[in-house]
């Protein structure tokens, strides 16, 4: 059994500059709500944990615009990103930060299980893997009922650890479901780094998906071309059958764990170099040419977008007390 | 009335759920070709066919995991878990997910997805294949929780549950599998949260669950030749509890014994012990008793198996231990 | 150095006693053996000494109901300092919050404020707890019955359900009032019909007041039904139909005139004997329970009888009771057989000094000869207003009654 690893390289295929605007302005969302979501939290603002992923926003944007609208997905405790991307408004997600009633969901979840239905996101989940077995269901439902649609699961490098990824990538295998595994490899599980809790190099870390007997494709994840174009390879390998599809992407995580995260156990001086070496705005930005009028513009537009998100969440109603028991059953 | 084995009862609402349905699959291990371990689901894959009755690989966070993520898209899938010691391997998705995904989504999202399990000890199964561990999901809410003693109940209630939108444990026991039972000629649903009064009486309210409803009757015939006459309750739901039922039989009869073969401490009898004093405090004539399984891991030999189950002797005694006087 | 005083065993199986006064007074001066205070116990009243000698500091519980060993009290030198000791004593006793338990309830229940306080006082001490089943606590509040009281049959000696409903039939008020019945003197009050209710309450009251005990006895029915099936065989036409209760008139007549002292009034102090036995019958009439009386019944045949006692329940049903028909009735018989009821107690209906509840005719086993037969059995329950009679005179009345029952003949 081969399993044939596919490395997406950029320019080689054809996403226009245009779409690649599309896709900074959408990262450049991404990147300005997780710093303005940061500042509110210090401020006191935003009750519970918050998880950013600034560095990460190429993944996000990559892997959603390549999804159809009928596609479902569900993400992890740092899902802000996804939840952007795959088509949440930013003052819904946000409402749902300060937990209010007209937040995504309902004031219920609050950063980490940010759902959104209308746009198939399946919710995030704050069990590390917690999510994936869900994901094989969904797509084991569209397999039954012959509809053409992917599921897709985002998780970490640290979640390759748990049971759960086994049992979840194992029983898609078997079943050949139509499901995309997105390993989002920021080489941190917490404050864990790769060494401490991978026996796999790493880098190497796609190789889990031979275990199984599963597809695997690789790309930059800090290459949001790359990115897409390794997701759309993984739905048309999923959507005709061919089975599940382990997408791993390399990517960085430029702050900590959680917002106000010391990351005590980061070396600063690798960290002050992947900032300067690996943010995938600026290598995009690089990449388009981008004046700095253009980012100026692009800036102001969705800074703009991002305070309106936090009037309209400040101004919106706190959950009644008793809403509590709302939705236990159905 | 025709007759159903409880077995048979189970089989016979899995069919007929199936057939009418086509989002209604079943998965679990060994359910295919064997027919299951307790032989429940035989003869469904001859008619069903491999894509509706599914067995599984030995994955039970996997097997729950896909079961909610069908569910949540809308399918009514049946998850089989052989034994229910093995639900602790399925915990985590149960419970952080299966029971959440509702409240956390505001509404957004439901799980119409049952779990149907079975055990209990008899024939020396070890400590490990027999436990009884419902009390631990009436603690989570979201969850809805079933446990039905005869044919009758389990074919109306396994319809039921798999027509609830909201994850369902629906519990078996193995003993019970044999016992026969007349049941209606066509499937009655039985509603959840419904107790079901076995036996009217005047002294002693038992609420048994399980196989202990059976031996409850027992005990009850054995005490009305004492001159106590027993009342014997059922709740078939233990989440959401048929409270009105159980306080209206404690009420009459002003003593109460709880009855289920699971360990007494943090067992269900302790939460019913507790709503009945809450509810029926100024009816109450004698403390409320509790009668359940030691509090040790079931051992093999058979003689200390026995002996660390309860039986009917248990709740006859405990129903003469309400009426006693100095 | 300050001791307390805590309330003494002053017998075996004495759980607690009544503080009725302190006979000394705060800040007075004690001598070892001085009367302190007053003890009721349930046998006896007695003064309960000093133990030590000293001043009386602190009077902890001036009166009421206290448990054996409550520190009730504290001695010790002049101007001592007993406030820790008085902390340790009121945590020991339940405190203060005692009292406010005692008046909320007091508040609540204001028709049965004394048997209230004690039991939540009972409750509320920590000390000593009377132990009763919640179903038995909630009967002795409703039912006014002071649990202090009870002896509990319960596991290890609770009280439950059963003891209290025991206590509440003894002193309850059993549901048959009476009806104004009057003195045979000169002197007569006028009691309109329309007022039935108020006056059954006052009278009531009346009988509450008097010390009532009951005897009970259980005859075989079989001669007294057969008596009757007799004298149904016998009747011409026309007559009224004569019932066993009829003939139960006749015989308890003939017991009367046998026993006077039973046959009597207590008024003012005084008991009145009478010679002749006009016996009443409660009826259940639509403005109450009215007791007309068949006079004379040791002279009438139980024909007359029959004829008599159809004619009163007729016009008291219909309301239309004249005074003559109230008028006189020395001793009363009520009968609630009919409903079922196998035995009851009935409460006195004053003046009279005896009444006798009659319970259904029941087939119970029953020996006979050596052998066991199932025979029709009746219970029936006098109650005697202990002013006038004693035991033993209501005994030999009974016993005579039973006599009679079982063979009627004899009351010829």
């Amino acid at each position: 059994m081969a399993t044939v690893e596919e490395k997406a390289e950029p320019g080689k295929k054809g996403v226009s500059n245009e779409v690649l605007r599309g896709f900074f302005r959408e990262m450049l969302l991404i990147r300005r709500f997780e710093e303005k979501v940061e500042e509110r939290f210090r401020a006191g603002e935003l009750p519970g944990f918050l998880h950013v992923a600034i560095g990460q926003e190429a993944v996000a944007t990559g892997v959603c615009s390549a999804l159809a609208l009928e596609d479902v997905f569900a993400s992890t405790h740092r899902a802000h990103g996804h939840a952007i991307a795959k088509g949440t408004p930013v003052e819904k997600i946000m409402a749902e930060l300060y937990g209010k009633a007209e937040g995504c969901s309902g004031g219920y979840g609050g950063s980490m299980h940010l759902y959104d239905l209308k746009v198939g996101n399946l919710g995030a989940n704050a069990v590390v893997a917690g999510g994936l077995p869900a994901i094989v269901g969904a797509a084991l439902a569209f397999q039954m009922r012959g509809e053409k649609r992917v599921a897709v699961a985002f998780f970490g490098d640290g979640a390759t650890n748990t049971g759960t990824f086994h049992e979840s990538l194992n029983l898609a295998q078997l079943w050949k479901v139509p499901a995309i595994f997105v390993l989002e490899n920021n080489g941190w599980a917490e404050s864990t780094p790769a060494e401490q809790q991978l026996p796999l190099p790493v880098e190497e870390l796609g190789k889990r998906a031979a275990a199984f007997g599963m597809k695997l494709i690789e790309a930059d994840g800090q290459d949001v071309e790359a990115v897409y174009l390794a997701a759309l390879a993984a739905r048309d390998h999923a959507l005709a059958g061919k089975g599940p599809v382990l997408l791993h992407v390399r990517t960085f995580r430029l702050t900590g764990h959680y917002v106000g995260d010391p990351q005590v156990y980061r070396d600063r001086d690798a960290l002050k170099q992947e900032r300067k070496t690996k943010d995938p705005l600026t290598l995009l930005g690089a990449r388009l040419e981008l004046s700095d009028d253009d980012f100026a513009a692009i800036d102001a537009e969705v800074t703009a977008e991002v305070e309106a998100s936090v009037e309209f969440a400040k101004a919106g109603t706190d959950p009644k007390p008793e809403d509590a028991l709302k939705y236990v059953y159905a | 009335m025709p007759e159903l084995t409880y077995r048979e009862a189970v089989r016979d609402a899995l069919a007929h759920a199936l057939r009418q349905d086509e989002s209604v699959f079943v998965m679990g291990e060994d359910i295919a070709e064997m027919g299951g371990s307790m032989a429940v689901t035989q003869g469904l894959l001859e008619e069903f066919g491999p894509q509706r009755i599914r067995n599984t690989p030995i994955s039970e966070m996997a097997i729950v995991g896909s079961g909610i993520g069908a569910a949540i898209q809308g399918m009514r899938p049946v998850v089989e878990i052989m034994y229910e010691d093995f639900l602790t391997l399925s915990m985590e998705q149960l419970v952080n997910q299966a029971a959440k995904h509702r409240t956390m989504s505001g509404g957004q999202v439901k799980v119409p997805l049952t779990i149907r399990t079975q055990g209990g000890a008899g024939w020396s199964p070890g400590a490990q294949h027999a436990q009884q561990l419902e009390a631990w999901f009436v603690h989570v809410p979201g969850l809805k929780v079933v446990f039905p003693s005869t044919p009758e109940d389990v074919r109306g209630l396994l319809w039921s549950s798999i027509y609830d939108d909201n994850p369902v444990v629906f519990f078996e026991h193995r003993t019970l599998y044999p016992i026969k039972g007349e049941v209606p000629a066509e499937l009655v649903p039985i509603p959840l949260g419904k107790a079901r009064i076995h036996r009217e009486g005047e002294d002693v309210t038992v609420v048994a669950t399980g196989r202990l409803v059976h031996e409850a009757l027992q005990a009850a015939e054995a005490a009305e030749s004492e001159g106590i006459s027993v009342e014997v309750v059922d709740p078939r739901t233990l989440l959401p509890l048929d409270e009105e039922t159980i306080l209206g039989s404690v009420r009459k009869t002003t003593r109460c014994v709880t009855a289920h073969e699971a360990v007494v401490r943090g067992g269900f009898g302790s939460e019913l012990a507790a709503v009945i004093q809450h509810g029926a405090f100024d009816w109450l004539d004698a403390p409320i008793e509790r009668v359940g399984a030691k509090f040790a891991p079931l051992p093999f030999a058979p003689a200390m198996e026995q002996w660390v189950v309860p039986h009917a002797a248990d709740v006859l005694e405990a129903i003469r231990r309400t009426v006693a006087r100095s | 150095m300050a001791s307390e005083v805590k309330l003494p065993r002053l017998g075996q199986g004495m759980e607690s006693g009544t503080i009725v006064r302190w006979l000394k007074a705060e800040g007075e001066e004690v001598s070892k053996g001085d009367p302190l205070y007053e003890l009721d116990t349930d046998k006896v009243t007695q003064e309960v000494e000093a133990e030590t000698t000293g001043v009386l500091l602190k009077i902890v519980i001036a009166d009421g109901e206290v448990e054996v060993g409550t520190t009730v009290g504290v001695i010790g030198a002049q101007d001592e300092d007993v406030s820790e000791l008085l902390l340790t004593a009121q945590g020991g006793n339940g405190g203060s919050p005692e009292r406010e338990v005692v008046e909320a309830t007091a508040e609540k229940t204001p028709a049965q404020p004394e048997s209230v306080e004690i039991a939540a006082s009972v409750e509320a001490s920590s000390s000593g707890r009377v132990k009763a089943s919640p179903l038995a606590r909630r009967m002795a509040r409703e039912r006014g019955v002071d649990m202090a009281a009870l002896k509990g049959t319960g596991p290890d000696g609770r009280i439950i359900a059963e003891d209290v409903e025991d206590a509440a039939a003894h002193d309850a008020v059993a549901d048959m009032p009476a009806a104004p019945a009057q003195p045979p003197s000169s002197e007569v009050e006028v009691v309109e019909l329309t007022s039935t209710r108020r006056t059954i309450a006052r009278r009531l009251t009346e009988a509450w007041e008097a010390p009532v005990f009951q005897l009970s006895v259980t005859a075989d029915a079989s001669e007294l039904v057969a008596t009757r099936e007799r004298l149904v065989e016998l009747m011409r036409e026309g007559e009224t139909k004569p019932t066993v209760n009829d003939v139960l008139t006749r015989v308890v007549a003939s017991a009367l005139v046998r026993h006077r002292p039973v046959n009597a009034h207590f008024v003012d102090g005084k008991i009145m004997r009478h010679t002749g036995a006009n016996v009443g019958i409660a009826v259940a009439a639509p403005s109450g329970l009215v007791v007309p009386v068949i006079h004379d019944a040791d002279r009438k045949t139980v024909q007359q009888i029959a004829t008599a006692r159809a004619d009163l329940v007729a016009r008291a049903r219909d309301g239309k009771l004249r005074l003559p028909d109230l008028e006189g009735g020395t001793f009363t018989i009520s009968n609630l057989g009919m409903y079922g009821m196998e035995q009851f107690v009935a409460v006195l209906n004053p003046p009279q000094v005896a009444i006798l509840a009659v319970g259904s005719i029941e087939d119970r086993p029953a020996a006979r000869d050596g052998q066991l037969v199932i025979a029709p059995t009746m219970t029936m329950t006098l109650s005697c207003d202990h002013r006038a009679i004693d035991g033993s005179e209501g005994a030999e009345f009974l016993r005579t009654v039973k006599a009679f029952v079982e063979s009627p003949a004899l009351a010829l």
